[in-house]
């Protein structure tokens, strides 16, 4: 092709006339966090930026080192240990150690009969005896030639007995459940993210379900179309803050568990009320004393930390603006954020 | 030695030039150098975006009895429909043998300031002009872009104006360049038996997990997102949801982005990787339109309800389409712009 120096001339006018970026997207600055200096954040807050860990506390920032590629750190509720997904390179293990990622301790194998493992988003439960996480342990084996699902199922350890068991197994070829955490407050119940296809024409849809350890029962808290999901439980185990997926945006809702659910599951329990909205979110977390709400939010290209401050009082609301706790960071949407005191 | 003073003197004339003419010579010809480096400047800018360019010729590969499309001219309102092709490997194959793996009409509505991205099923069982009923996807590894585009336009009765086709290294690349996609993935992606293009093979095999939920991804694991169909039970139509949504997000980096600095390099990267029918005169139209559109300008439509599983005479499974219903639905997306 041998275009004409006009049309080039004129290209190059059209490009200089209108190709500026108006709103321009921030560049990835590598392997660093840049924290807005001027907000504190109580208690300790982890979060991951390409696979490494990250702690903030007050106006400090650390790089923990693993010694290897991690996501979805989880805290105790009195912050003595942590546990991270550490990733290899076709497989994830969970892993324990104390909070400055020293005296690692592996819980789950890389492999088994069935081939090499997944294992991800530990949670503790209250008194720090149980890990719930999610694994693709128990599938069939697979190969080109003979296709098997391999959908991820919630799991929990026993530290006391060093043995895991399978709590849910999940629907074939939805890629499984996410986001398991124990209520808090209760040692009997769980939280998690069912994926599933329905409607017409049919498509993906996430429900927060509820699970009874006790009776086995399971109650969906969302509706059976739409996507509700990384549920986040208050301390006290009343509410739950969750991502609602709705047209171009990913918003900040929570609801609340009525007290009931403590013994008898029931439907639909109640009216979320939207926190933030217009934004794409992940990953909310609340604070220790339940008076904050930390996520991660796209901004110019950018997922960076936010905290909102939360009211109980009459009804749960946003009890001011969420303050950005990092600029321009690229932090890991995809992986968990965890908060201890 | 001459005196400076005769270099004033016309040799032909003898009567000397006005001060006010020399300037003026001096002017022109400064002018016109600065515009011939201005150009040389635009021409060495442009030229690693010329070279994805190919020649737009609607005869070029044409099956009798097949019309051509001829593209509306620059300054109407008329809808402009380009055939995006995604291949499978780049190296596995041979350059002229590609199946294509993706095939998504996206259709430029300019009166309207709306986009209809348009996916087709690479399953879908058709009459490719000049061969035998085949899958769709077979159109383009008999006779390249311009069978597929003529099998499109046969089949759905969409004028195809120009096409782009990316392989999956360009795909990445694209990805890559514009410094990565923000996508909500919209169940967790599990594949044990993902396709690993980039081994050294290219027949290898490896494991993949993306978490659901909003994320940045890079190219290489936006392709295993918008590529891996093991793990979905919606198969190829989840995939072809997953395509329209990267196509999506692309356009919403590409938005954000300062091209003039970013475009040669692009370029440069894409060689060999990306190419396409589209002038440089349109491909900067279509630029600036692109990035002023938002999200809910870009509409996602599909053609799944109307077709059906089925086996075919040579046992391949394939999915038969009920064409009045898919012609009655393009009539209600495009109006009175199909082809008769």
């Amino acid at each position: 092709m041998t275009p004409r120096p006009a049309v080039l001339f004129l290209s190059a006018m059209l490009a200089l006339a209108g190709c500026t970026s108006s709103t321009p997207v921030t560049h990835d600055p590598g392997r660093v966090v840049l924290p807005v200096k001027q907000v504190p954040v109580p208690g300790r807050l982890y979060a991951t930026k390409s696979r490494a860990l990250y702690r903030f506390s007050g106006t400090a920032l650390t790089r923990l080192r693993f010694g290897s590629t991690v996501k979805d750190p989880a805290v105790t509720p009195t912050g003595d240990r942590i546990a991270v997904a550490q990733l290899q390179d076709q497989s994830s293990t969970i892993v324990v150690s104390d909070p400055n990622g020293q005296n690692r301790q592996t819980l789950t194998p890389v492999a088994a009969a069935e081939g090499s493992l997944w294992a991800f988003a530990p949670g503790f439960d209250s008194d720090g005896h149980r890990i719930v996480y999610l694994s693709d342990r128990g599938k069939r084996p697979s190969s080109p030639q003979n296709l098997q699902p391999n959908d991820l199922g919630v799991w929990s350890y026993d530290f006391a007995t060093g043995q895991s068991r399978r709590l849910v197994q999940p629907f074939a070829y939805t890629g499984g459940d996410s986001d398991p955490s124990y209520r808090p407050g209760v040692s009997d119940q769980l939280v998690y993210t069912t994926y599933l296809y329905g409607g017409v024409p049919t498509e993906a849809v996430a429900r927060m379900t509820w699970m009874s350890l006790r009776t086995g029962a399971t109650v969906y808290l969302s509706p059976d179309t739409g996507r509700s999901l990384e549920p986040a439980l208050s301390p006290d185990g009343r509410f739950v803050a969750f991502i609602r997926a709705g047209a171009g945006s990913d918003d900040l809702y929570v609801m609340p568990l009525a007290p009931t659910y403590a013994r008898e599951p029931q439907p639909y329990p109640s009216e979320s009320a939207v926190l933030v909205q217009s934004g794409i979110i992940a990953q909310p977390v609340w604070s220790p004393d339940g008076r904050s709400i930390a996520f991660l939010m796209l901004t110019k290209g950018s997922f960076d930390l936010f905290i909102l401050p939360i009211a109980t009082d009459t009804a749960v609301h946003a009890a001011g603006a969420a303050q950005a706790v990092t600029h321009g960071s690229f932090l890991d949407a995809d992986s968990r954020l965890a908060w201890s005191p | 030695m001459p005196a400076l003073g005769s270099m004033n003197h016309s040799p032909a004339t003898g009567v000397p030039d006005a001060p006010g003419s020399h300037r003026v010579r001096w002017i022109v010809v400064g002018a016109i150098a600065l515009v011939l480096a201005l150009i040389a400047g635009v021409a060495i800018y442009l030229s690693p975006v010329l070279a994805l360019l190919e020649p737009h010729e609607p005869s070029r590969g044409r099956v009798a009895g097949v019309p051509a499309a001829t593209p509306p001219p620059l300054d109407s309102k008329q809808r402009i429909n380009i055939l995006l092709l995604g291949s499978d490997n780049d190296q596995k194959f041979r350059q002229d043998a590609l199946l294509s793996q993706t095939m998504i009409v996206v259709s430029i509505d300019p009166s309207t300031h709306q986009v209809t991205m348009l996916s087709l099923p690479r399953d879908l069982w058709v009459d490719i002009p000049g061969h035998t009923s085949a899958k769709i996807d077979l159109a383009f590894a008999q006779g390249g872009a311009p069978l597929a585009r003529a099998t499109v336009e046969k089949a759905f009765k969409i004028p195809i104006h120009y096409y782009a086709w990316v392989g999956l290294n360009g795909l990445v690349r694209v990805i890559d360049r514009v410094g990565g996609v923000d996508l909500d993935v919209l169940h967790p992606v599990l594949d044990d038996n993902y396709p690993n293009d980039f081994s050294d093979s290219g027949y290898g095999t490896e494991r993949v997990y993306l978490a659901a939920g909003p994320q940045h991804l890079d190219g290489r694991h936006a392709l295993q997102y918008v590529r891996s169909r093991h793990g979905d039970l919606l198969s190829d139509f989840g995939r072809s949801v997953r395509q329209q949504q990267l196509l999506l997000a692309l356009q919403q980096r590409a938005a954000g982005m300062d091209l003039i600095t970013a475009l040669p390099t692009f370029a440069r990267d894409l060689n060999g990787h990306v190419k396409t029918d589209l002038d440089l005169v349109r491909l900067t139209q279509l630029a600036l339109f692109m990035r002023n559109l938002h999200p809910a300008d870009v509409h996602q439509t599909y053609i799944s309800p109307y077709v059906r599983d089925a086996i075919s005479a040579d046992g391949q499974q394939i999915l038969l389409a009920d064409w009045t219903a898919v012609h009655a639905y393009l009539r209600q997306l495009f109006g009175g712009d199909l082809l008769p």
